[in-house]
C-alpha cells in the first residue's frame, strides 16, 4: 500500500489519506489496494500491472497525464519497460510495430489529432496482426479548434480493424487494459485492442478504485505471446510483408486470405472477450458486461442506447424515470468492434423503441455512428424497432441527467408517432 | 584472407611492344616445347588501344567452378592453380573465363594459364613502360569476399544500377545477425523483401512504411537490447524514405541516439516510381514532375543537404560515400557499423540512376566518379568527438560541366542554370571546407584515383 501511495499524484496522496488512513491495517486484512485517481492514472496502473516490454508515448490533451504517469512509473522503477519518447504519434505506433515484431508486449495511448496523425501505422497494425494495446482518451476532432472530449476519434476509425472497447468507469478502465492483453494475445484473435475512455469525463474524473495484486495479474495474463506468427528475428529469418501479386499470380488469394483471416479473428474475439471478462470476474470479483450491458431492460418498453462514460448519467435518468413509472431501460455497448450482433439483437428485441445517444457524428447519414450501428443490428431483429438518433457531449459538452431525461422523453414519443429523420442535438441550446 | 598479389595492366601506358609476351614464352618454355604465352597483348581495332588477356586470379574463379574434374583451384596464395593430373582436356574452363585468362596450347597439349612465376612474374620485369605492375589488389574482395552474399541472386534492379552493389556489399559486411528495413523504393522494388512468398534475402527483412523506418528499427533494436541480444538494426532507404516523407522519424531517432545503422541510397528522386522530383533532386534537373517545357526548365530549387542535416543532429557517425570509391565506402561502413553500437549512424551514398538520370547503363561508375571529382558530391565523414573531415582533397576540382554533360537530365541546361549549379557546388564545397577547418585533426586522407585506392605497389 505504501508504495502505491508514494507513486501516485499529489491529489491521490491527499485523497488516499482520507479513504484508507491505516495502510498497514489494510494490508493485514488482505483487502484490496485502494487508489483515488482519475482514469488516466488508472490506465497507467493497468499498464504497470500488465508488464509491457515497451511503451512509446507522445503527449496530447487529454491523454497527457497518462503519458506522464507511465514515464514517472518507469523513472521510479515501478514499471520495468523500455520507454520511447517518440517525436510524434506516427512514430509512437511505428516503434511498437518494430518492438512487437521483435516479441515485445507493448502499450501506447493517444486520441483525437494524435490518432489522426497516427493513422498510417494505425491502419497497418491489425493487418500485421500485432496484439498492441492502446488507450484512446477520446477527444473530439478539430475544426473548430478543440481539446475537449468526444468520441469522433474512435468512431472515425471503426472500420480499420482494431478491437474497440469502451469503458464506463475509472475502475473499468484499469481492469479492461489488463484484460485487453489477454484478448489481443489470444492466438485465435491476434489483433490490437483500443481501450477507450472518455476525455474529460473519465480522464479527469477522480474516484476510488481498487488495484489488483500484481501476482494475481501475472497469473491471469501469463507471458507475452506476440510474434509467433510474424517475427523480425535473426534466429527465425523471414520477410515480413513482401509485395503481393496484384491481379496476377497468387496475389488475390493471398490478399483475400489476409482479409478473411482478419474477419475470423474479429469474430473469435467476441467469444474471447466474453471468456476473459468471465475469468476476470471469477478471479478479481468485478463483473462487467463484456459486449452489451442491459440495464433495467427486461421489463422495459423502450430504451436508450449508450456507449462509454455517459451511461452513468443515463442510468440515473433511467432510475428517475422508473420512479415516475416510465418503462425505460438502457443498453450500453462496451464492445463496438467486433460488433456484438447477437448480444445487441437480443437486447433490442426486448423493447419497442430505442433512442441512440452518440458523442460523435456520422455526417453523410445525418446521425451518429452508434445510431448507424444500431440500425444495422435492427435488420436482424424479428420485429421492427424505431430508432432515434440523439447527438450530444461533443467537444466536452456536459451530458447531464437532464439531457438524458429529454432523451428518454424523445424516445418514448416513438411509441406513438413516427421516428424523425433528423437527429436530436442535445446540447444545441447549451450556452 | 590477406591481400594477395596480382598483375595490374594500365592500357594507357602500353604501346604493344610485346616484350611481356616474349618474356613469358622464355619463362615457360622447356627443351621439349616452345610455350604459348600466358599473357596476350591484343589491339582493339575500334579504340586503337591495347588490351590484355591474362588470368586475373579471380576471387571466385569461374574456370574452377565450371571445371568438371576439379583440376582448377584457388589457393591460399591467391593463385588459381591448374593440376595436370586431374585435367581431362575438356576445355570448358576456356569458355568459363571472361578474360581470356586460360587457353589451350596445342604445343603443350593442355590448357595454360598464368601462375605469376612463383612471385616474380617475368612479364612485369620485361615491361619497360610501366604498363604492367605486380601489386596486391582486390583488398576489398580479399578481406570481405568470402563473406556470404545475403541477398538472393537475380534481384530485379535496372541494368547498371549501383544500388544493388551497395546493398550486397553492405549486407555482406554487416552480416546475418541483422534486421533489415527497406522502405518502399528501388531497394524493395528490386525484390529484397520478396514477391509472392518468395524471399529476397537471407536475413529478417521487411517493408516499413515509407515514413517510419527509423521508428520501427527503434522498437526492434531496443527490444533485443532489453533481451540481451545485440541485433544490428539496419536501414537501406532511398532519399524520399530518408529525407522527405521519412525525415521526421529519421530525425527523431537520430535525436534520441537510437542505435541504428541508417543507410540512405540517394538517387536524387523517386526513381522507382518513374523518376519524380524529391527534396534531394538537384537544381535544374529534369524529372517526371519537373519537366522541360515552354515555361519550365527543370527543378528550380537546390537539393537539401541531407547528410549535413544529419550531422547537426549530433549523430555518433555521419558520412557520405560513392560507389566509385569502394575502399572509402567500406572504411565508412566499418566505422558506421561500429558507431551504431553506441548511437545513431548515418551513411549517405550517392548512387547515380541509369534510367532516371538518362545515361548509358555502362557508365554508372564513371558518372559516380565524376560527381566526386567535380565536387558535385563531396565525400566526408563526421564523428561526434572529432568533427567533420574531408575524405578526399576537394581543391582544384574538375569543372562541374564535365559531370553535367554526362547526364541526359541536364541536357537542357542554359548558361544561367549552369552558372547557378557551379556557384552552388562551390558554396557547398566552401561550407564543408570551413567545417573541416574547424576540426583540423589528423584525418584519414584518401586521395586520388580509384586504381590508387585499390592497389598498393608491392615494391614501395
Amino acid at each position: 500500500m505504501n508504495e502505491v501511495v508514494e507513486m501516485t499524484a499529489p491529489v491521490a496522496h491527499a485523497a488516499s489519506g482520507r479513504i484508507a488512513p491505516d495502510h498497514d491495517a489494510v494490508v493485514a486484512r488482505k483487502e484490496p489496494k485502494i487508489l483515488v485517481c482519475d482514469a488516466n492514472e488508472a490506465a497507467a496502473w493497468g499498464v504497470v500491472l500488465s508488464r509491457p516490454d515497451m511503451v512509446a508515448v507522445y503527449p496530447i490533451t487529454p491523454q497527457s497525464s497518462l503519458a506522464e504517469y507511465v514515464a514517472q512509473f518507469v523513472a521510479d522503477g515501478v514499471l520495468d519497460a523500455e520507454l520511447v519518447e517518440a517525436e510524434g504519434e506516427h512514430s509512437v505506433l511505428s516503434v511498437l510495430h518494430g518492438a512487437a515484431l521483435a516479441g515485445a508486449r507493448t502499450y501506447t495511448a493517444s486520441c483525437g489529432q494524435g490518432l489522426a496523425f497516427m493513422f498510417e501505422p494505425y491502419f497497418r497494425t491489425p493487418n500485421l496482426r500485432l496484439p498492441i494495446v492502446m488507450s484512446i482518451v477520446n477527444r473530439d476532432g478539430i475544426t473548430p479548434q478543440c481539446v475537449w472530449g468526444g468520441q469522433q476519434d474512435a468512431m472515425t476509425v471503426r472500420e480499420v480493424g482494431w478491437v474497440q472497447l469502451f469503458c464506463e468507469t475509472v475502475q473499468e478502465v484499469l481492469d479492461t487494459i489488463v484484460m485487453a492483453y489477454r484478448i489481443a494475445e489470444d492466438r485465435s484473435v491476434m489483433l490490437p485492442v483500443n481501450v477507450n475512455h472518455d476525455g474529460n469525463y473519465l480522464s479527469n474524473g477522480i474516484v476510488r478504485i481498487e488495484l489488483p495484486e500484481q501476482a494475481e495479474v501475472d497469473d491471469f495474463l501469463g507471458a507475452p505471446d506476440v510474434n509467433w506468427h510474424a517475427a523480425l528475428d535473426p534466429k527465425r529469418p523471414m520477410g515480413v510483408d513482401p509485395l503481393t501479386g496484384g491481379a496476377t499470380g497468387p496475389g488475390p488469394a493471398l490478399f483475400v486470405g489476409y482479409r478473411r483471416g482478419h474477419c475470423e479473428g474479429m469474430q473469435n474475439a467476441l467469444r474471447v472477450i466474453v471468456e476473459v471478462h468471465e475469468e476476470w470476474a471469477r478471479r478479481f470479483g468485478r463483473r462487467y458486461a463484456p459486449l452489451v450491458e442491459e440495464y433495467r431492460l427486461d421489463d422495459a418498453e423502450y430504451a436508450l442506447v449508450t456507449i462509454g462514460s455517459m451511461a452513468g448519467a443515463a442510468k440515473d435518468a433511467v432510475d428517475a424515470a422508473r420512479e415516475r413509472g416510465e418503462p425505460v431501460g438502457l443498453i450500453r455497448i462496451k464492445t463496438l468492434r467486433p460488433f456484438p450482433l447477437d448480444a445487441m439483437v437480443a437486447a433490442l428485441d426486448k423493447v419497442r423503441a430505442v433512442g441512440v445517444v452518440d458523442r460523435a457524428v456520422s455526417y453523410g447519414w445525418n446521425s451518429g455512428p452508434v445510431h448507424q450501428e444500431t440500425l444495422a443490428a435492427l435488420q436482424y431483429c424479428p420485429h421492427r424497432v424505431p430508432c432515434l438518433s440523439l447527438i450530444g457531449g461533443l467537444a466536452g459538452a456536459d451530458l447531464t441527467q437532464a439531457h438524458f431525461e429529454r432523451a428518454i422523453a424523445e424516445t418514448a414519443r416513438l411509441l406513438v408517432s413516427p421516428c424523425p429523420r433528423e437527429p436530436v442535438w442535445l446540447n444545441a441550446e447549451d450556452r | 584472407m590477406s591481400a594477395t598479389p596480382t598483375i595490374a595492366f594500365d592500357a594507357a601506358r602500353c604501346d604493344g611492344c610485346g616484350h611481356c609476351m616474349n618474356a613469358c614464352v622464355s619463362a615457360k618454355s622447356s627443351d621439349a616445347h616452345r610455350a604459348q604465352p600466358r599473357i596476350q597483348i591484343l589491339r582493339d581495332d575500334e579504340s586503337g588501344r591495347w588490351g590484355i588477356a591474362q588470368c586475373r586470379q579471380c576471387g571466385d574463379p569461374r574456370c574452377a567452378s565450371v571445371c568438371p574434374a576439379a583440376a582448377l583451384e584457388k589457393g591460399d596464395d591467391g593463385i588459381v592453380a591448374w593440376d595436370g593430373e586431374r585435367c581431362v582436356n575438356c576445355l570448358i574452363c576456356t569458355a568459363g573465363c571472361t578474360f581470356g585468362g586460360i587457353a589451350f596450347s596445342a604445343a603443350e597439349g593442355h590448357v595454360v594459364k598464368c601462375d605469376q612465376c612463383e612471385g616474380a612474374p617475368q612479364c612485369v620485369a620485361a615491361c619497360t613502360r610501366g604498363a604492367l605492375r605486380y601489386v596486391t589488389t582486390a583488398n576489398l574482395y580479399n578481406r570481405w569476399g568470402d563473406l556470404e552474399d545475403l541477398f538472393v541472386p537475380g534481384l530485379g534492379g535496372c541494368q547498371g544500377c549501383n544500388t544493388e552493389l551497395i546493398m550486397r556489399h553492405t549486407l555482406r559486411r554487416v552480416g546475418s545477425n541483422t534486421v533489415l528495413a527497406t522502405p518502399p523504393g528501388c531497394i524493395p522494388g528490386m525484390g529484397s523483401v520478396g514477391y509472392n512468398g518468395m524471399l529476397g534475402c537471407k536475413v529478417p527483412v521487411f517493408h516499413p512504411l515509407l515514413t517510419n523506418t527509423a521508428s520501427m528499427l527503434t522498437g526492434i533494436r531496443r527490444q533485443y537490447k532489453r533481451k540481451g541480444r545485440n541485433v544490428t538494426a539496419l536501414a537501406l532507404a532511398g532519399d524520399g524514405g530518408a529525407g522527405d516523407v521519412g525525415f521526421q522519424s529519421l530525425s527523431g531517432a537520430a535525436e534520441r541516439g537510437e542505435q541504428i545503422l541508417f543507410i540512405c541510397v540517394d538517387n536524387e528522386g523517386y526513381m522507382n516510381t518513374g523518376a519524380q522530383r524529391s527534396g534531394s533532386t538537384t537544381y535544374g534537373a529534369w524529372t517526371a514532375t519537373t519537366p522541360i517545357g515552354e515555361s519550365a526548365r527543370g527543378k528550380t530549387q537546390d537539393a537539401k543537404n541531407l547528410p549535413l542535416l544529419m550531422m547537426w543532429h549530433g549523430c555518433e557517425y555521419v558520412a557520405t560515400a560513392s560507389t566509385a570509391f569502394m575502399e572509402d565506402f567500406y572504411a565508412k561502413l566499418e566505422a558506421a557499423l561500429d558507431a551504431s553500437q553506441r548511437g545513431f549512424a548515418y551513411l549517405h551514398l550517392y548512387s547515380p540512376c541509369t534510367s532516371g538520370w538518362r545515361f548509358p547503363s555502362a557508365s554508372n561508375i564513371e558518372v559516380a566518379r565524376k560527381a566526386v571529382e567535380t565536387n558535385f558530391a563531396v565525400l566526408w565523414e563526421y564523428r561526434r568527438d572529432q568533427g567533420l573531415k574531408l575524405s578526399r582533397d576537394i581543391e582544384d576540382p574538375a569543372p562541374v560541366t564535365e559531370y553535367l554533360k554526362l547526364l541526359g537530365k541536364f541536357r537542357h541546361l542554359d548558361a544561367t542554370q549552369i552558372a547557378h549549379i557551379e556557384r552552388h557546388v562551390a558554396e557547398q564545397a566552401q561550407v564543408l571546407r570551413e567545417l573541416a577547418r574547424m576540426h583540423p585533426r589528423e584525418g584519414r586522407q584518401v586521395v586520388g584515383h580509384q586504381s590508387d585506392l585499390m592497389a598498393v605497389d608491392l615494391d614501395q
